[in-house]
């Protein structure tokens, strides 16, 4: 049946098909990846490709192991000692784990925003210049182009350009959270991790930081973490359900919300364990 | 999500279950007394207008709350979406049986000639797809409405064939024309009401599987 050219069971607005995205150049790859925390195999043979340009939401139970598959992809694990990785993650095809990765450079092209946000006990310009700050750059005119350009792209320039040199931690949760945004965009990142980046926040804030997931997608690979399957499915245009440190599914997010190939995935979207 | 949830949503596949039930049944009861010339089951028939009326908001009510507080998703989401519908159809089915019934008093006086008419095979066929629907979306099993298609192609062929019938009797004898305009229309809501287990049909599919078919 078709209404205005477009075949139910097909999306009125399609973002790229899943065999597009799967043929063409996936920013980030991971092929078999596991993880133990010391004996226990937290990621068990993870494969999937992360689209360019896209938001990529991963859901699951608490403890399915999506937060530790997201700091995976910036080798945040690294700071824990008792982590044992094998597999392959590609980043634009280059292995992150390949002897000589730079690391500090690595987490400037993945940044993260984190659950509870975390601005440093500065001011908020002071939050947003200390990356370039650190990556060489001195000169204040750049300095002040990037802090506006950063908070321009976060939605916080106009609530803050009156306020930049006080302190950060005056702003409330939701613009503390968009300042992290604003400080991870300020060094220019090609990916950006968020875990649970709403779970702290009140409903409107947490509009403001969706809408902005979706703008930032125009220049950014956006992979979020969340608890909330609603949100999962606002904002992201694919969805991988984990459980037990496996990917049980992927795919376009209407699709996983609609009609999941899997049982656990039916079961978990719609409450029925979890 | 809560067991609440699942406990409401079976509650309202039940009462839309019977909801539809109800509706059929308006259809039955008015072609029996269209059939038999029985006002008092007319009259029985059409006194139902408000109650279905009234049925199918609370249940649309209900499906929308069970949206808006617990955003279902899934086989959930797609179980409200198909009871939605069901409702819509079966509303329309009784309505139908009500304008039926309303015709009854009308053809009190006016010649007979039903048992010339395929109308009651025609009646037994869409019934038994409405039944069909029913048992389909209550036990979520493809196999009753699995050739609906071809059913309905007869139901369509029988509505042209008592159009053209009627057509034939209003020109050769005008005093036959009032009762044979109102069969028209009767076989119409029929052949309607076909379609409206049709439409039942293709959701309960999309409800059971996810995909979309067309029934034609």
């Amino acid at each position: 049946m078709s209404i205005y050219g477009v075949n139910r069971g097909e999306q009125a607005f399609p973002e790229k098909s899943l065999e597009d995205i799967m043929t063409s150049e996936p920013i980030i790859s991971t092929h078999n990846l596991n993880l133990w925390y010391n004996d226990t195999h937290a990621l068990q043979s993870i494969s999937m490709d992360i689209s360019k340009n896209q938001v990529t939401a991963l859901i699951g139970p608490s403890g399915c192991g999506k937060s530790t598959l997201l700091r995976c992809f910036n080798r945040l694990n690294d700071l824990i000692d008792c982590v044992k990785i094998r597999g392959e993650i590609l980043l634009d095809n280059e292995n992150i784990h390949a002897a000589g990765t730079d690391v500090v450079m690595l987490r400037k092209k993945v940044g993260m925003v984190f659950q509870k946000p975390n601005p440093f006990p500065k001011s908020v310009y002071e939050n947003v210049a200390y990356g370039p700050r650190v990556h060489g750059i001195k000169n204040k005119g750049n300095l002040d182009g990037i802090v506006e350009q950063s908070l321009r792209d976060a939605a916080l320039w106009e609530e803050v350009r009156d306020r930049l040199h006080d302190s950060a931690l005056g702003l409330s949760g939701g613009q503390q959270q968009r300042l992290c945004i604003a400080r991870t965009l300020a060094v220019e990142p090609k990916v950006i991790l968020m875990d649970e980046p709403c779970s702290a926040l009140d409903p409107i804030a947490t509009a403001k930081i969706e809408k902005l997931i979706d703008a930032l997608k125009q220049d950014y690979t956006v992979i979020i973490v969340t608890h909330n399957m609603q949100q999962a499915a606002r904002v992201s245009n694919y969805t991988g359900f984990m459980y037990l440190g496996k990917l049980i599914e992927f795919g376009q997010t209407n699709q996983i919300f609609e009609n999941p190939r899997e049982d656990l995935t039916e079961n978990y979207i719609t409450g029925r364990f979890g | 999500m809560s067991d609440k949830f699942h406990t409401e949503l079976n509650r309202l596949k039940q009462d839309t279950t019977e909801m539809v039930q109800f509706a059929r049944d308006m259809l039955s009861e008015s072609l029996n007394a269209l059939f038999n010339q029985d006002t008092a089951q007319a009259l029985q028939v059409y006194a139902k207008k408000k109650q279905i009326r009234e049925v199918t908001i609370a249940l649309e009510d209900r499906s929308y709350q069970l949206i808006a507080l617990y955003q279902p998703m899934a086989k959930d989401m797609r179980l409200i979406a198909c009871t939605l519908k069901m409702i819509t159809a079966a509303e329309r089915i009784g309505r139908y049986g009500k304008d039926i019934a309303d015709m009854v008093k009308d053809l009190q006086d006016q010649p007979d000639f039903t048992q010339k008419l395929p109308m009651p095979h025609m009646a037994d066929l869409v019934l038994g797809m409405i039944d069909d629907a029913i048992v389909a979306y209550k036990t979520e099993n493809l196999d009753p409405i699995k050739n609906f298609t071809s059913r309905d192609d007869t139901v369509d062929a029988l509505w042209l064939s008592i159009l053209r019938e009627m057509l034939t009797f209003m020109m050769e004898n005008p005093k036959t024309i009032t009762r044979s305009a109102y069969y028209i229309m009767v076989a119409r809501y029929l052949e309607r009401s076909g379609d409206h287990a049709c439409k039942m049909a293709e959701n309960i599919h999309y409800m059971i599987t996810g995909e979309w078919i067309e029934i034609e």
